[in-house]
């Protein structure tokens, strides 16, 4: 038996507001969450812009999280500002967390430059350094795993129902609710928290992200910077921050008459098997992802009524994206509602898939769609109905959300608004 | 009826061999990888040896020079392992399956860059009184390093590198960074199969523990303290293994050689307050595992005692005794990531050449444990 699968829980944690309410409000007036990054110098950075969390305090994080104290990754505590307000936002049950799945996505390790740079120092510094760590001298780590914060949350909610930790960089977000959703879809479990987080707002990862000239240096006028489908788009714009969603199977959330925001109905996932520095250029991989999730909702492709864009503002992604839109469309391609959230909220790696599916929840929710933002000159090549200049109202029923991996990983998830 | 699902390759890069046979001989005959560090001096470390790969060259598959500087070791072996899995099961995307049919799941270990490649950057961004400098890094140091970098950091590289090499396009995941995590890679290998997403999947991991900074950190997450207390514990290894895996049917229907059908796996959480030994009871509870002699067992004793008593008190607790029992970890290294696909890669030789039932314990650090049963087709 397949059951229904819902969201009732949101969290968030973003350049654009440490709440789901207040992130949706500024995701539907327009407002730009890209900033000079204050987080460390970046004077000497050829890109010194992100979208940057504002008052994100761990000091008082670790006050409900004690055992995450001395972490100093802020994508773990971005991670459990979201996760928990999800948590909260859900209504859920203390005694439910037990028999709950925990799926958490994230990117990359974090590298604390600043740790490594005493063994670059010292001719005998394996020695020094394997000395100190052993007498407690040195007790910062040099690589946390990336499945700390999944320990973490689940330790702390006693989420022990399966831990899983995903590291499909971009594409991450969107895969943990999709796998999430698949779960107790087939009657696996009855309740998930599903979601990422990431901050590549660090020396090591701006600096190897702007080698790879995919981010724009557009440093002096920041919230113009993202231009996703625009004509004149230069790169994107890295951010940090988290979301996650509670997934209950419908069932679970009536008994207990939750709030529900949305229904999750399907998900696919896809490689480009191409290369790993760019997208396939014709969008096979793409439309491949956005195929199997229509049919894994059981819908045909004339039932999309909107999309959420992974739009992230790079010349070879949107040129590739449009194209797999349109191999999976046909002619309602050009019908219906694009828009990319990216443009307001920077890419946020891990998160971006998660944060898209919250506003592609939110937009059947409140029947909105959030504007893309710096969308003035579109480029030819990208011609299809993207919502640019303002929201836009949404009597629609379904919103599929695409999310493309660094490297090759789409994933695709389709949502509905929720009919009992 | 659940949907049978059978392995038919089985591609393995270890310390021990590229050959699943001869590696399940070499541990039966007792034959060992551990040694002291080939590249650096583990002096410094209560753990003295690791288990490392000596002959790997792989330009053997992949043609590419460009590709394979973008690669590091993790993903070079993950790319051969998988090469390897692929031609033993006879399955060429294209052929038997569409690219799209075959499903890619995998896991990763921390991640793989090892001092040598990171220390130019740092020497760079060091300003005079020692410490890191941010100015000096956008000055300097950035350009003192190669610009692929990021490929070699991103944790989901090695299995991109896997689609790309094979031509695999199906439904994919990545996990990380644990046995555990290897475990649940191929736990959702199965399920995708089962469900009718993929038609086949090729799981698994890869993993290298055996240069300096994963001893450092290995040495920080405490995983060497067995060594410090015993004189023995966690041997690092480094490899890649890869199962491919599919329906009986249309395993059957083109004729290609099963060597095991999966026939129960168990995936637990270690629950905060209870011990070890006990959530390896639980993961046998899941198997439905009673008082019962298996043909055989491949133990996940890596060598560190704790660990290696709580798994034979679940056993002992639980009654399950096998004729033959393995352990792979004490002689060709831990491999981590991907530990679980060669333990469930030996198990599923096993079962293949002696018939009857064998358990793969696939138990590790981390809260995630799991542990599969093997059985001839």
């Amino acid at each position: 038996m397949k059951h229904r699968v819902v969201i009732t829980g949101q969290g968030l944690c973003t350049s654009l507001g440490r709440s789901a309410d207040q992130f949706w409000r500024n995701l539907l007036a327009g407002h730009s969450g890209i900033s000079r990054i204050s987080l460390f110098d970046t004077s000497w950075l050829p890109v010194r812009i992100g979208g940057e969390v504002e008052n994100l305090k761990p000091d008082e994080l670790a006050r409900e999280f004690p055992e995450a104290e001395s972490e100093r990754d802020r994508k773990i505590w971005l991670g459990l500002d979201a996760a928990a307000s999800a948590l909260a936002d859900s209504g859920l049950p203390r005694d439910d967390f037990q028999s709950a799945l925990l799926i958490v996505g994230v990117s990359l390790e974090t590298c604390f430059l600043e740790d490594v740079t005493p063994v670059a120092q010292m001719s005998d510094a394996m020695r020094h350094f394997a000395g100190q760590i052993l007498n407690k001298k040195h007790s910062r780590r040099l690589q946390t795993p990336l499945d700390r914060l999944t320990q973490i949350l689940g330790d702390h909610y006693g989420l022990n129902r399966g831990r899983y930790t995903n590291c499909s960089a971009c594409a991450a977000g969107a895969q943990v609710i999709g796998d999430a959703f698949r779960r107790l879809r087939d009657g696996t479990a009855a309740v998930a928290l599903a979601g990422a987080t990431d901050s590549t707002l660090n020396p090591l990862a701006l600096g190897g992200f702007s080698l790879l000239q995919i981010l724009s240096t557009e440093n002096d006028e920041p919230e113009r910077a993202c231009r996703p489908f625009d004509a004149t788009r230069q790169g994107t714009v890295l951010a940090e921050g988290s979301a996650f969603v509670v997934l209950e199977t419908l069932e679970h959330a009536q008994r207990r008459e939750a709030r529900i925001y949305a229904e999750v109905l399907g998900y696919g996932s896809s490689l480009d098997a191409y290369r790993v520095t760019d997208p396939e250029p014709k969008g096979r991989g793409a439309a491949s992802s956005m195929t199997k999730a229509i049919a894994d909702a059981g819908l045909s492709p004339d039932e999309i009524d909107s999309i959420n864009a992974h739009g992230t503002g790079t010349q070879k992604n949107d040129i590739a994206e449009t194209l797999a839109i349109k191999q999976t469309l046909g002619a309602r391609a050009k019908a219906i509602p694009v828009t990319a959230n990216k443009s307001m909220t920077g890419h946020m790696i891990a998160t971006s898939g998660a944060m898209e599916a919250i506003a592609s929840a939110m937009t059947l929710y409140t029947r909105k769609i959030p504007p893309t933002i710096n969308l003035a000159c579109p480029d030819p090549q990208c011609d299809l109905d993207y919502v640019a200049g303002g929201s836009r109202d949404f009597e629609g029923r379904t919103v599929l959300s695409n999310s493309f991996g660094f490297g090759g990983q789409n994933a695709t998830l389709i949502f509905r608004r929720f009919e009992a | 009826m659940r949907t049978r699902v059978v392995i038919t390759g089985i591609g393995v890069v270890t310390p021990l061999g590229q050959i699943p046979g001869e590696i399940l001989g070499g541990i039966e005959t007792g034959r060992s990888a551990v040694a002291p560090p080939a590249h650096f001096d583990a002096a410094p470390f209560a753990c003295p040896v690791c288990a490392e790969i000596r002959d790997f060259q792989p330009q053997r598959y992949v043609t590419e020079s460009k590709m394979i500087r973008l690669m590091n070791r993790d993903a070079q072996l993950a790319v051969a392992a998988a090469h390897l899995a692929l031609s033993d099961a006879g399955v060429k995307p294209g052929g038997s399956y569409a690219p799209e049919e075959i499903a890619l799941y995998g896991a990763t270990g921390l991640a793989g860059l090892p001092l040598a490649e990171v220390i130019p950057l740092v020497k760079a961004s060091t300003g005079r009184d020692g410490q890191f400098d941010p100015t000096r890094f956008g000055q300097a140091g950035l350009r003192a390093v190669s610009p692929i970098l990021s490929f070699k950091i991103l944790s989901n590289m090695p299995l991109c590198f896997v689609s790309i090499c094979e031509n695999i396009q199906g439904p994919n995941a990545v996990f990380t960074p644990w046995e555990g995590q290897g475990a649940q890679a191929i736990e959702t290998a199965i399920r995708a199969i089962e469900c009718g997403d993929a038609g086949c999947a090729l799981a698994g991991g890869c993993d290298v523990k055996t240069h300096e900074l994963a001893f450092l950190s290995l040495e920080q997450h405490g995983l060497f303290a067995s060594w410090r207390q015993h004189q023995a514990g966690v041997v690092p290894g480094e490899g890649a293994v890869f199962l491919v895996l599919e329906t009986a049917d249309r395993a059957i229907t083109r004729g290609a050689q099963i060597y095991a059908q999966v026939s129960g796996f168990s995936l637990r959480t270690h629950r905060m307050g209870t011990t070890r030994a006990d959530t390896y009871d639980d993961v046998f509870n899941g198997l439905g595992l009673r008082p019962e002699s298996l043909s055989a067992l491949v133990s996940a004793d890596n060598g560190d005692v704790e660990s290696g008593q709580d798994e034979r008190q679940a056993l002992s607790c639980r009654k399950i005794a096998a004729a033959t029992t393995l352990h792979p970890k004490k002689q060709c290294g831990d491999l981590f990531a991907a530990a679980a696909a060669l333990q469930v890669g030996l198990a599923a030789l096993l079962a293949a050449r002696d018939g009857g039932r064998v358990l793969a314990n696939c138990f590790g650090h981390g809260s995630e444990q799991a542990a599969f049963v093997l059985t001839p087709p």
